[in-house]
């Protein structure tokens, strides 16, 4: 982003993901979070959940791929939050979940920007007041 | 006792100490899809959400704590926040404190919000991790 002008309503490059089982197993052992609500269709549906459910870590951190990309250097990331809506439910297929992830700056206060993130999955927004805060320094 | 608002203010000891290396954020990483050569290299830094890995640590602390009553399989994590100091680094060794900010017991639902506190064993702060969770209760009748 550097050399552009930062202003509200700023549009960043979206990003759109297949999440797979496979990637829910990847992130599970990365994590540490082997809850198999997240790999386990039986343990899912015993917890009368839609079936496996992405992490809502991994739909998280994902997300926030869009602004780190945008801005090069994740450390100018200061402040992160968001809302866990809506379920990413993950097919056992090569398919897998789509999701597609997009950006706009909503307030540049000097130094500071904050870029609203939605992260949408079939049609339904799965993640609520996605804020990240960056140090855009220009 | 179940969980309630006296419970606001526990604080639980510090998680043991966990050294963060360059291949477990390797491996975050590539859990991502993320490329950025910032989580590579010589010294690399760990991607933001990585704080979770030491966060979920802490927060074995809230649920083992056998008088709060709480049950895993019936808790969702409603919402997630992090406050960043600075970003980790490979060799940084960190722990973990985890606070109960908030507790509402509304009908058959806990809200319960809680911060966790990260920072190096030599405490040097980090980041601040705040969560909330959703913990139904049982359903009356319901096989324990």
């Amino acid at each position: 982003m550097s050399g552009n002008a930062l202003e509200v309503g700023t549009t960043l490059p979206p990003l759109t993901v297949q999440l797979t089982r496979a990637d829910l197993v990847r992130y599970a052992g990365a994590s540490g979070d082997f809850n198999p609500i997240h790999w386990s269709d039986r343990a899912a549906t015993a917890l009368g959940l839609p079936g496996v459910l992405a992490h809502g870590m991994l739909t998280m951190g994902v997300a926030l791929r869009v602004v780190t990309d945008w801005i090069g250097d994740p450390t100018r990331v200061l402040s992160y939050s968001t809302r866990f809506t809506k379920p990413v439910v993950v097919p056992d297929d090569d398919a897998g979940a789509a999701v597609t992830f997009s950006g706009t700056v909503t307030a540049v206060d000097g130094d500071l920007a904050t870029v609203t993130i939605d992260a949408v999955c079939a049609d339904q927004k799965v993640l609520g007041a996605t804020r990240v805060e960056v140090r855009h320094g220009g | 006792m179940p969980i309630s608002e006296q419970h606001v203010g526990r604080r639980y000891p510090p998680t043991a100490p966990y050294e963060v290396s360059a291949a477990k954020i390797g491996e975050f990483a590539r859990a991502l899809g993320d490329d950025s050569s910032a989580y590579s290299g010589a010294a690399p830094i760990a991607p933001p959400t990585f704080v979770m890995v030491i966060a979920a640590d802490a927060w074995s602390s809230l649920f083992d704590d056998a008088e709060l009553e709480l049950a895993l399989r019936r808790v969702v994590h409603a919402d997630q926040r992090f406050d960043y100091v600075r970003p980790l680094r490979a060799g940084d060794r960190v722990s973990a404190v985890l606070s109960i900010d908030k507790v509402r017991v509304r009908g058959e639902v806990d809200i319960i919000g809680v911060s966790v506190q990260v920072a190096t064993v030599d405490g040097e702060p980090v980041c601040n991790a705040s969560s909330t969770f959703y913990h139904s209760h049982e359903p009356a009748g319901a096989p324990a």
